[in-house]
């Protein structure tokens, strides 16, 4: 495997005196795609925002790029070349898709930002057909473009995806991993956190699996697809038993 | 986007230009004249706090302070070492700003009521210096006997003059404002009261953003300050009172979050309020005297009806008026 573009190392994060993930190591290669999977609380998000820089980390490292980033600024690490697509999608409501997007390249010069918008709406059409409509009032699988759309924007090496499928209907769930799976043939290398493990896996490279704030397992997609033991920790997670 | 909005918002501007510039032609009623000038010095304090709470989404309630010390700066300047109005006035904003930036530094890391408290002890604070610092301020007698306006020899000394000084500061301010909301750091601010968490994904700089947000609020409001000192010639520390604090906020509350034409019709009207028992010819004493009384009840309860009934204020208001135009959305 190449050098990685991100590399993490014995990441500890959690929110005031409340660790919630705990030595954390993981790495993703320029353009791989790379699915954390694990149960409701075992310290996805967490991790991604650690990584981002939204929360600072209590120990380890985070790499990007070859320089330590760790507990830099997001919007440092936004013109560095990593982006995050938040939990929740935290659009601006009132504002129009335009301004959103605009926003999302906040840290662009101008030549830039007109590329990126160019590029956003070849990936989502519909983007360009609400451009002056209030985000508040697109649907929800629009909303989810506009969110990955925003973070396209800085022109990230690295996208950190946190829950695409959210309380979305398969057929918008399915469009939105072909947009992805596009960007990952254009050489975006994609960190994603999902529910739906089988959905992700089968549009990714390798895989891990959280439990309890640790990296339970990990592997390549169809090893983890194909393995019992993965159905049974996240299917017993679901259920309650382990 | 939306071709129809800006151009009703260019008529607005253009016939509220006319209007207010038009006024000293119309009478030269002093009285008059100096009430409306106090209109133009809040219109350009709201200009500063829309900015800040409509559109950034931080609460200040102490702006009557920065507009305390853009006055006692460059009053004292002007009176006590003789410094080029210009100069003074320049230096009051500048003190302002200053004043404005230390304090956003540590106190913009709070939120919501911890920052309203955070800068209403901060004009507590200034409120109690004014009074203390004799040697500057001239304690609770104040300052007189500050210069009218004057740039080299020419003296601005007729109330007509210093009203027609006075609008074109706010027009300049109004501008400027509407200027900087439609670009890249007026953008970045609505995302900021929109989603903090969505903003600093996008890679902007938050605390900064704030901060720098403050520090230009706070120097309007030392502009306006230092204006007024020199347009009525004495300060006193009672008129840079919490009570005043909390009027400019209920200007932007009622005029509406997120739009400035909103906070401005709401800048004149709760000033007017303020004058009018004068403004009124067949006003009876007793009612007069009434008005006087409730005047600050009066804009309180404006307050909480607005925050009840219309909580986007006049500028939700207006946008309803004209739907269809709404580029802007609803006010989620």
């Amino acid at each position: 495997m190449s050098e990685s573009l991100l590399k993490v190392e014995g990441l500890c994060a959690g929110y005031g005196r409340v660790p919630v993930i705990r030595d954390v190591s993981l790495s993703v290669a320029a353009g791989e795609v790379v699915t954390l999977i694990g149960a409701n609380g075992a310290g996805k998000s967490t991790l991604l925002k650690a990584i981002s820089g939204l929360i600072k980390p209590t120990a380890g490292t985070v790499i990007f790029d070859g320089l330590d980033v760790t507990g830099t600024p997001p919007e440092r690490l936004v013109r560095q070349g990593l982006a995050l697509v938040p939990e929740g999608r935290m659009l601006f409501g009132p504002m129009s898709v335009h301004e959103n997007l605009l926003l999302g390249g906040h840290t662009q010069t101008p030549e830039g930002v007109r590329g990126a918008l160019e590029r956003v709406h070849t990936l989502f059409p519909v983007l360009a057909e609400r451009s002056s409509q209030a985000a508040a009032t697109l649907s929800g699988g629009e909303q989810q473009m506009l969110a990955v759309g925003r973070a396209l924007m800085s022109s990230p090496r690295l996208l950190l995806l946190d829950e695409p499928s959210l309380g979305l209907a398969p057929k918008v769930i399915a469009d939105i991993f072909a947009v992805l799976d596009g960007l990952r043939a254009e050489g975006l290398a994609i960190l994603l956190v999902e529910q739906d493990a089988r959905l992700a896996l089968r549009h990714s490279d390798r895989g891990l699996v959280m439990r309890a704030g640790h990296v339970a397992l990990e592997g390549t997609a169809s090893e983890l697809i194909s393995n019992d033991d993965i159905r049974l920790i996240y299917l017993g997670a679901w259920h309650g038993e382990e | 986007m939306g071709t129809v909005a800006p151009r009703i918002r260019f008529v607005l501007f253009a016939a509220a230009s006319v209007v207010i510039a038009s006024v000293p032609f119309l009478t030269d009623d002093r009285y008059l004249l100096k009430i409306l000038t106090f209109v133009g010095l809040n219109a350009i304090v709201v200009a500063g706090l829309a900015l800040l709470l409509g559109f950034a989404g931080q609460i200040s309630m102490g702006h009557a302070a920065f507009f305390g010390l853009g006055a006692y700066t460059s009053a004292y300047l002007t009176t006590a070492h003789e410094v080029p109005w210009l100069l003074a006035v320049a230096a009051g904003t500048l003190l302002a700003a200053t004043g404005g930036l230390l304090l956003a530094l540590p106190s913009l890391r709070l939120k919501g009521h911890y920052l309203a408290m955070a800068t209403l002890g901060f004009n507590e604070i200034m409120s109690v210096l004014f009074v203390e610092m004799r040697g500057i301020t001239g304690g609770n007698d104040g300052l007189s006997g500050i210069p009218f306006p004057s740039i080299g020899s020419f003296v601005i000394d007729s109330p007509a003059a210093i009203y027609i000084l006075v609008w074109a500061v706010a027009a300049l301010a109004f501008v400027g404002a509407a200027n900087l909301v439609r670009t890249r750091p007026g953008r970045a601010m609505r995302a900021l009261h929109g989603s903090e968490l969505g903003a600093l994904a996008s890679g902007v700089n938050t605390v900064g953003l704030k901060v720098q947000v403050f520090a230009v609020s706070a120097a309007l409001a030392g502009l306006a300050g230092a204006l007024y000192a020199h347009s009525v010639g004495f300060i006193s520390p009672s008129q840079f009172s919490l009570e005043f604090s909390i009027l400019l906020v209920a200007m932007v509350v009622v005029g509406g979050t997120g739009s400035l034409t909103g906070p401005f019709i709401a800048a004149v009207a709760l000033t007017l309020l303020q004058y009018v028992h004068a403004l009124i010819p067949g006003l009876s004493k007793d009612a007069a005297a009434l008005i006087q009384d409730w005047e600050v009840d009066i804009s309180g309860l404006i307050m909480i009806l607005t925050v009840i009934f219309v909580p986007g204020g006049l500028a939700a208001f207006l946008k309803r008026r004209r739907s269809g135009a709404g580029e802007e959305g609803e006010i989620a």
